[in-house]
């Protein structure tokens, strides 16, 4: 056997292997989705939020919401956080250095002044220059922090040390929510009494092209762009799917930034976000684990199917190129950050499971995928083509498009967002055109942020959103 | 004959055999794409059938909400046993069939839940009428837990007081949902009596049961239950909840039992114990919390300071003050408060003590102050 047939049958089994183990976690994830989905869909037939609404008992909650040249629509997203049904409340908008006027809109629409507050430095950050309530006692629930900017992470750090709750939520400054979004997100603290509940993350989904009438969805439309679209069908994927079997084994490790409850108490104790990460939401999940393992405390991350959180997915190439080139990263600081946790048996399912699947499928996917897409260029390029390699690719495309179509096909058996019926089949023809369209984009910015990182180009990357005054029903 | 055979089976599988060697892979693309098609056309097929139900359910609908209409606004001042709410053929003969029974129980549950009086009398009448109570009975003998616990739901929402012992049998359910259920219909067929369940379960009551419970008691007048007992359980979550009751009904008279409670092995009893005497208390209780201080955790420690903001006195004073040296931001936070709370001697002391500390101190005081005017 001469060294170039050994390499083409090393790469051609290598990606067969691959594939195979891949198809073995779609089908694991699959079924304990299904699991978990109906599960909680049983138990909560039997939930009525309004009591939790009324009671006095309720657990006290504080959203955390970091706000940067926000000045557009901060005053109507203040409005719409203002107005979630929830008793036991604070909002604390934070305002990270801005640069536009921000700070001056809400002082003037909520009537705020300066108060004299100590900030307990529980989690290092940048200063604050000052922190505001309100005359009006309607904006009572309402805290304003003005502090020098420092990233979001910085931005949250400050929200937890000011908040007074035992409990806070994460979130970004223009998601839309659904009104008993925090209701049903505070239910799985109370619901567990022998594994301490540590956060909680509820589906978010995509809300271009809905309709939006004062921060509050009035109706739900499958986007128009393909890019949107075919984002609605990757959060459907990966929420729907995903995060329902990885919560039903308890190992989910990624809550999502733009909407997510915390216990306060250990996010303190495990040191608060990490500034130095673009990915803080799962390194901030991925750590609370950590400190639960290493100190042996009955745990849980809980996450539930319900849509609570509307945001605006990028419409164009760029914006989400950047996006992509984040999350990779993102990814990779936090495997690294934590490493110590592979396949170590000392850190349970969290260390033998959940990191060597975010490793081997979520980091190294676009890597291997890149790979053999340039192997099977040089192939064709260089020598007789390989059919059989050929087929393979076949096989994992075709592996791809199914698993988007039983995602589709969760999503109508579950929550079917999507009522018209022209709706879902755009969905089955978006997963069709994924993997050639859309996915060899994704697995480009994802090669980017790896290259990125080895440069050391660690920045966030401009987030510019169009805003969903263009949704507004006319 | 025995070659015939074999070549017979050689000529017949070989080239199978071989078509399967060569195109394994076009056969496993296949299959995937076998398994796409048939997950489209059960997609399609489910909507299909999803869309033709609705249009079906919308007919049911109008049957069952004509039905409940009649029984609503029957008119008879004193339903009796024997009195027949009329129903019409149709809608007996529909009656055979699981999924109008289903959605006609939907409806009648609904409707109950929103109104009292004689028309809540009369809705319960047509439920035992057609014998929906017998079909949850046999519910409650189902395998599946969710069946179970709608069921019992379901009687409960009717009032079928009469199916009490059956139910109450589910209140220490190892399912966690069939026992919220059952616990919730003995409290709302028997109010405060109802809670006699607390005696006997052994499965941990979770804080969301607990809220419910406490807001289905709300809604019935107060009964002077004993609690001592509870707050004696090997049950933590008994006792807690117990604790919870005391202090939403202000039992005065269990502050002594409650001071136990402070020695308590579980954290979660010493806390609401401590929640119960910041609002229930004497002039002893904060002796009382004073002296176990420091041996206390954290979390137990700081909501004894919180306490103290209602329950403080002059003769706490020097305790607080010792308390704004501490390291932790939140105690000499609270202790500030409590202070400040005092009265008269108590803010100049935290002044003073704030003049010679300097910063923090000295913001703390101005945030309190601030806090006091607002």
């Amino acid at each position: 056997m001469s060294w170039q047939t050994f390499i083409l049958h090393a790469f051609t089994y290598g990606i067969l292997l691959y594939s195979i183990l891949l198809l073995v976690c779609y089908i694991c994830i699959g079924a304990f989705s299904i699991s978990e989905t109906r599960t909680y869909l049983n138990k909560n037939s039997f939930t009525d939020y309004r009591v939790l609404a009324s009671s006095t008992e309720a657990p006290s909650m504080s959203i955390v919401a970091p706000a940067y040249n926000e000045g557009a629509t901060i005053i109507e997203n203040v409005r719409s956080l203002l107005s979630l049904h929830y008793n036991n409340l604070e909002v604390i908008i934070i305002n990270d250095g801005s640069k536009d006027d921000s700070l001056e809109k809400l002082i003037i629409a909520y009537d705020l002044y300066k108060i004299d507050f100590v900030v307990n430095e529980q989690l290092p950050t940048k200063p604050v220059r000052g922190i505001y309530k309100s005359h009006n006692p309607v904006y009572r629930k309402l805290i304003v922090v003005d502090k020098v900017n420092g990233g979001k992470a910085d931005a949250l750090n400050v929200g937890v040390n000011i908040a007074q709750n035992n409990y806070f939520v994460c979130i970004d400054v223009d998601c839309v929510l659904e009104q008993d979004a925090l209701l049903k997100l505070a239910k799985p603290f109370l619901e567990n009494s022998t594994q301490r509940v540590i956060a909680a993350g509820g589906v978010v989904r995509i809300a271009n092209s809905c309709e939006i009438e004062g921060g509050r969805l009035v109706k739900v439309h499958l986007a128009k762009q393909f890019l949107p679209r075919v984002q609605t069908l990757e959060y459907i994927r990966a929420f729907l799917l995903s995060r329902m079997a990885w919560t039903r084994l308890n190992g989910l490790l990624l809550i999502s930034g733009a909407f997510g409850a915390f216990d306060r108490e250990i996010v303190i104790k495990c040191g608060g976000y990490n500034s130095n990460t673009v990915g803080e939401d799962m390194e901030l999940v991925v750590r609370m684990r950590r400190y639960m393992e290493e100190r042996n405390e009955p745990y849980r991350v809980s996450f539930i199917p319900d849509p609570l959180c509307w945001t605006e997915a990028p419409s164009s190439f760029k914006i989400l190129g950047r996006q992509r080139n984040r999350w990779a990263r993102g990814t990779i600081e936090t495997l690294r950050i934590h490493k110590v946790m592979f396949f170590n048996p000392r850190y349970g399912l969290l260390g033998m499971l959940s990191y060597p699947y975010w490793l081997f499928f979520e980091f190294m996917a676009p890597i291997i995928e890149f790979v053999g897409t340039i192997g099977l260029i040089i192939y064709c390029l260089t020598g007789p083509i390989n059919w059989s390699l050929f087929m393979i690719m076949g096989g994992v495309l075709s592996i791809g498009i199914l698993y988007s179509i039983f995602a589709i096909m969760m999503e109508v058996l579950t929550y079917n967002q999507y009522r018209q019926k022209k709706d879902i089949l755009r969905l089955v023809l978006v997963a069709i055109l994924e993997p050639i369209v859309f996915h060899p984009f994704v697995v480009w910015s994802s090669i980017r942020g790896n290259i990125d990182l080895l440069r050391k180009h660690n920045d966030w990357g401009e987030m510019t959103r169009q805003g969903f005054a263009a949704n507004k029903k006319v | 004959m025995f070659l015939t055979i074999k070549y017979l089976v050689l000529n017949t599988f070989l080239p199978i055999a071989y078509i399967i060697r060569v195109n394994y892979q076009v056969i496993v693309i296949f299959s995937i794409v076998c398994l796409i098609c048939s997950l489209l056309i059960y997609m399609l097929v489910y909507i299909y059938f999803k869309s033709k139900n609705e249009k079906k359910q919308g007919k049911w609908r109008l049957i069952s909400d004509l039905l409940i209409r009649k029984a609503i606004f029957y008119d008879d001042d004193d339903i009796e046993e024997e009195t027949v709410i009329p129903v019409t053929d149709r809608a007996k003969k529909l009656m055979r069939n699981k999924h109008f029974r289903k959605l006609l129980v939907e409806e009648i549950t609904l409707a109950k839940k929103n109104i009292t009086g004689t028309s809540a009398d009369n809705l319960k009448h047509l439920y035992q009428q057609l014998s929906l109570d017998k079909y949850a009975l046999k519910s409650l003998k189902s395998r599946f837990w969710h069946i179970k616990a709608k069921a019992i739901q379901e009687l409960t929402i009717m009032e079928m007081k009469e199916y009490i012992t059956q139910l109450y049998t589910f209140t220490n359910d190892q399912n966690e949902l069939v026992r919220m259920e059952a616990q919730t219909a003995t409290v709302q067929f028997n109010g405060f009596e109802g809670l006699r369940f607390l005696d006997i379960i052994t499965y941990p009551i979770s804080d969301w049961q607990q809220i419910k419970l406490l807001q289905q008691l709300s809604c019935v007048p107060p009964v002077n239950i004993n609690i001592d007992a509870w707050l004696k359980s090997e049950n933590s979550s008994v006792v807690v909840f117990a604790l919870k009751l005391a202090r939403n009904y202000h039992r005065f008279e269990l502050h002594d039992d409650i001071l136990l409670c402070l020695d308590h092995k579980d954290p979660q009893v010493r806390l609401e114990a401590i929640n119960f005497l910041c609002e229930i208390y004497t002039d002893e209780t904060s002796d009382a919390l004073i002296s176990r201080f420091l041996k206390e955790d954290f979390k137990q420690q700081l909501a004894m300071i919180k306490a103290m903001q209602n329950i403080g006195s002059e003769k706490d004073i020097l305790f607080l003050l010792s308390l704004l040296d501490d390291k932790n931001h939140e105690m000499k936070l609270s202790a500030a408060r409590a202070l400040a709370k005092i009265g008269k001697n108590g803010l100049s002391s935290l002044q003073d003590h704030a003049t010679t500390a300097g910063y923090p101190l000295n913001e703390i005081v101005m945030q309190i102050k601030g806090e006091l005017a607002a």
